[in-house]
């Protein structure tokens, strides 16, 4: 059993929580016989737990930032498996495999386990008092304004107290960095609809036309998205909803679609001006202002442009204008150009004129206490913080959560602007790019054993604040919550403050005990309130509708679709894949070995080819290709995927990992190190899918792992997976 | 017996369930899935590797074909001419049918693989010798075979991720096959827990892990031979039946409004397992 001096476990008996001290006692390869363990009776055994009975504890998941309320299988003190939070509007109960494979993080086998203190190229072990020590050194004589926070989506009572202690600092250098976030489609929608992420309700919608919004896979809040999906196909009023896919590249939601239209890369906004003109042709009444905005968007200069049919527009419109309400989404795949936001308001244009603003486009509520509501990330965060440090403006480097080293783009040189900053702290759970580049690396606890509060950037009903609590004992004694080293750190500013709170969990069940009125009926004793509040893993609190309103408007100006550079002739698309997104959890190897739904592979990158084009050039599957950009070139194998377009190439993100761990190190390559300084000219965000490449065979070829086998996705005649057509099946009949 | 004669009469030689005289009762395990909701995501594949302790094999065993995903998401391109798949990709959940006349359990030289009294297919993994013929005799390719000491092997289970492992599950060995089960702990658990009552298990009360987790709720698992049972209104509402070889779809006039069917029925397995047919809009 793991003894530690720190007082968890006390309060843990508080909370009827003993029985996560049975941890660890046994059971493995290792075994009793062995002699390497002792025996533990339980005979007396700790509450909750009677052998051989799985008991189940709410908390949030912490895989991604959509916030699903997870119960965990806790069985003799260990976590086994998690399982969705049915209570939870979120998810309602179910899960993806990304979340799933949290316990991997957890037990993951190359977590840090001890604080480290660069020595040379070495880390060497030292104390945390130690380690609180250094850090309180370092900050004597620097200014606040020479301290930075970089760090991944931040919200509840973590955020405060981070920006707490950056208020004991002086510090306002809170930058928050998500590689992969739909920042330019907030900014876009805050203009649009009043708020930057309004309710998305695919289940009202008799037809969604997304454009690369890949809500089934890696977008925003996927398991809720996919639950919606689920209801919008059994239809509304018995009519099975029609979804329309948009994108250069597909994805999981485009091979989802009844119908995927490819459009040539950047023209995503000209089809949505498109499809408006075509929709005032049909007869829909067009503002006038939108009239003229859309008279030369025609539908043969629109085919043209993005390659779409004219006969596919014109039954697009045909179909939109019929089924109503229906709903326009808008994703990365519209959002990664230099007109980006450009894409953003032409498509949120075409949402207003079909009148959805209010049926499926409606009011999302607000967080009611600001503080706790999340800092979302973007990627305009770490290019200030990148210029900070290049100017050597920064001091004292502190990274949570992110990964800038892997994610940020070679030409942003992040490595060598974070070598001039004097002292860099990584908070952490494994010993990833960015990590290896501390001079302090404080080892975490995984979310599975820390506590904490939750609140997702998107609320499908009301505001729900996920509660995040240890489902088990500590699995290494020497690493520490993040809120439990922030408390440490904001005392050594300001003691008096913060004196009465032994660790984060007692800062935290006042917090929620102080505001108690705001979450329960009147007059419920503490510890009733605290109990219902664990044991549902969720609060839920209502929130004020924030105001939505349809804003039309027509002064952007989209440009026209750009010629084939000669010597760079692809677009690269860089996809985010739904296990993987940006490679923060790529040592998990359930999501190694998860396949690519489109392409089956496992365990590798590769880069997908048009077969036409790959005709063209001579290349096969498995032909290693060199993908070079002006800022770099990796080799990766090529796989010849028909749902792209003969124009782009695509490699996925999230592996080429050259540090993490075991199952990350060296499998695959990292398109993020080749992208383009190409950025969005309204918000400054990375435009991801700018990077224009040139490919070459450099000569040997692989053979292809993958699930796929050798008839590639073909059934030889045989009904194996079959598709009706929707007017010969009658669905009104079905259970 | 001739030939001729086995090849005739075919139907009243091939064993299979259930037969009058050992109906399946209180239960039959069967699935129904609904493929116009499987988005293709493999959260049921990864719910599998959690819930059945399947090893992870690593780049190398994967490229040989070892790879233990007792459910896949197989992904199908429509068969025809044109550029691009406009309609999409067609997903596939594939997984341990459990046939009523398994071509996995006639093979098997030392009986490890057979019927059980409620309808599934089960692998007694103490008993197997690891011929393989059961695999090689598998229509739908879902028996995974233990080609190494997974247990045993590096960073398959290191120290801390054996505490992960499901101890309602045995770990299988070199030389074993095995296969999905319907998640048969979850089934056994129900059954004895209902026992004291008096009572069978009522629908919704078992789920396998994959059903569980499926965002979409596209797998439907229950008891067949229960009326009240979601999986039995399925496969009555698409009229397929469990014994014959040919669904009223494909045989009557008026069927092809209906969208479930069983894959490789012509075969006559008699899988367990329903599929209803993707949609596709025809208006776009």
């Amino acid at each position: 059993m793991i003894d530690n001096d720190f007082d968890r476990r006390d309060f843990l008996k508080v909370l009827g929580w003993g029985g996560a001290t049975v941890a660890l006692t046994g059971c493995g390869f290792t075994s009793v016989e062995d002699g390497k363990e002792t025996v533990v009776s339980y005979v007396e055994a700790a509450d909750y737990v009677a052998p051989g009975i799985s008991v189940y504890f709410n908390s949030t998941c912490a895989q991604c930032d959509a916030g699903c309320s997870i119960s965990g299988r806790v069985r003799e003190g260990r976590v086994l498996k998690l399982e969705g939070n049915p209570d939870s509007v979120i998810n309602r109960g179910k899960m993806c495999g990304l979340g799933q494979a949290g316990v991997q993080h957890h037990y993951n086998p190359d977590r840090v386990r001890e604080p480290l203190l660069r020595n040379g190229d070495k880390g060497e072990t030292i104390t945390w008092e130690k380690a609180y020590a250094l850090i309180a050194e370092k900050l004597n004589g620097v200014s606040g304004d020479q301290v930075d926070f970089l760090t991944g989506t931040v919200s509840g009572h973590l955020k405060v107290l981070l920006g707490n202690y950056l208020d004991s600092l002086s510090s306002k250098n809170h930058f928050v960095y998500e590689a992969v976030s739909p920042a330019v489609q907030r900014a876009a929608n805050l203009k649009s609809y009043g708020m930057e992420m309004p309710h998305f309700n695919i289940n009202k919608a008799k037809v969604v036309l997304s454009f690369g919004a890949d809500f089934l896979g890696a977008w925003i809040s996927p398991v809720h998205f996919a639950q919606q999906y689920a209801d919008f196909r059994k239809g509304v009023d018995g009519q099975r909803g029609v979804l329309v896919q948009v994108e250069s590249k597909m994805t999981l939601t485009g091979a989802n679609a009844d119908r995927w239209l490819v459009v040539r890369p950047g023209t995503e906004g000209i089809l949505a001006m498109g499809v408006i003109n075509a929709l005032g042709a049909a007869g829909l009444h067009l503002p006038a202002n939108v009239a003229a905005a859309v008279k030369d968007y025609d539908k043969e200069r629109v085919s043209k442009d993005t390659g779409v049919s004219t006969e596919h527009l014109v039954k697009l419109a045909a179909i939109l204008k019929e089924r109503t309400p229906s709903l326009v989404l808008l994703g990365s795949a519209a959002e990664g150009y230099a007109h980006g936001s450009e894409n953003a308001a032409a498509i949120n244009l075409l949402n207003q004129v079909l009148g959805n603003v209010g049926k499926t486009v409606e009011a999302s509520n607000a967080v009611p206490f600001p503080q706790i509501a999340p800092a979302t990330g973007n990627s305009s965060a770490l290019r200030l913080a990148n210029n900070r440090l290049a100017d050597g403006q920064c001091k004292v480097l502190f990274t949570y959560a992110t990964n800038p080293i892997f994610t940020a783009p070679a030409e942003m040189k992040f490595k060598d602007n974070m070598a001039k900053a004097g002292f860099k702290v990584a908070f952490a759970h494994y010993l990833d790019e960015t990590a290896l580049q501390a001079d302090l690396v404080l080892p975490l606890d995984s979310a599975l054993e820390d506590w904490g509060t939750v609140v997702a950037e998107y609320q499908p009903d009301g505001v729900q604040i996920g509660v995040q609590q240890p489902l088990m004992e500590k699995l290494h004694p020497n690493t520490r919550g993040m809120g439990d080293i922030l408390l440490a750190l904001i005392k050594q500013r300001r003691a008096e403050e913060y004196k009465s709170f032994d660790d984060y969990y007692a800062y935290l069940r006042t917090a929620l005990l102080n505001n108690k009125k705001e979450f329960a009926e009147a007059g419920i004793e503490d510890d009733i309130f605290w109990n219902d509040l664990l044991s549902n893993g969720i609060i839920n609190v209502g929130g004020n509708p924030n105001k939505l309103v349809s804003k039309v408007a027509t002064d952007f100006q989209l440009p026209a679709p750009v010629e084939r550079d000669k010597q760079y002739p692809f677009n690269l698309i860089p996809s985010v894949t739904a296990s993987l997104r940006d490679g923060r959890h790529a040592n998990q190897p359930w999501l190694q070995e998860s396949p690519d739904p489109l392409t089956t592979i496992v365990w590798d990158s590769w880069v997908e080819i048009h077969p036409r084009k790959a005709a063209e050039l001579g290349i096969v599957e498995g032909d290693i290709l060199e993908v070079a950009s002006k800022n770099g070139a990796i080799r990766v194998q090529a796989y010849l995927f028909p749902g792209i377009h003969p124009d782009a190439v695509s490699i996925p993100l999230g592996r080429g990992h050259d540090a993490l761990g075991r199952y990350a190190k060296g499998y695959g390559v990292n398109p993020f190190q080749i992208l383009d300084r190409v950025f969005d000219k309204e918000t400054g965000e990375l435009a991801m899918h700018e990077t224009l490449v040139k490919i070459s065979k450099v000569g040997n070829r692989v053979i292809v792992v993958k699930d796929e086998g050798p008839a590639g996705g073909q059934q030889a005649g045989r009904k194996i997976a079959v598709s009706v057509s929707s007017d010969q099946v009658d669905l009104s009949e079905e259970v | 017996m001739s030939v001729t004669n086995l090849l005739e009469n075919w139907s009243d030689f091939r064993h299979k369930h259930p037969v009058e005289d050992v109906p399946h009762d209180p239960y039959k395990w069967a699935m129904s899935i609904d493929m116009d909701a499987c988005t293709g995501c493999n959260a049921c594949s990864v719910a599998c590797y959690a819930e059945n302790n399947l090893p992870v094999v690593g780049k190398e065993k994967y490229a040989h074909g070892q790879a233990m995903h007792w459910i896949r998401i197989e992904r199908y391109w429509p068969e025809d001419d044109r550029e691009f798949p406009d309609q999409g990709a067609q997903f596939l959940p594939m997984m341990c049918q459990q046939c009523e006349a398994a071509p996995c359990e006639t093979v098997c030289p030392v009986g490890a693989t057979n019927h059980t009294a409620d309808g599934l297919n089960s692998q007694i993994y103490n008993r197997c010798i690891g011929s393989r013929y059961c695999s090689a005799n598998c229509p739908f390719k879902v028996r995974y075979f233990n080609w190494y000491d997974y247990p045993t092997t590096e960073n398959v289970w290191p120290a801390e991720m054996v505490q992960q492992l499901n101890p309602d599950i045995t770990l299988r060995s070199k030389g074993v096959m095995e296969k999905c089960t319907f998640c048969i702990q979850r089934i056994r658990a129900g059954e004895r827990s209902v026992k004291n009552e008096g009572r069978i298990l009522r629908d919704g009360e078992v789920q396998t892990a994959c059903q569980q987790v499926c965002p979409t709720n596209a797998i439907t698992f229950g008891n067949l031979i229960d009326p009240d049972s979601k999986v039995h209104q399925k496969w009555k509402a698409q009229r397929v039946e469990l014994d014959v070889d040919e669904q009223v779809k494909d045989k009557e006039e008026g069927g092809s409004e209906l969208r479930g069917y069983r894959i490789l029925e012509e075969l006559r397995p008699y899988p367990s397992v329903m599929y209803m047919e993707r949609v596709r809009e025809s208006a776009i």
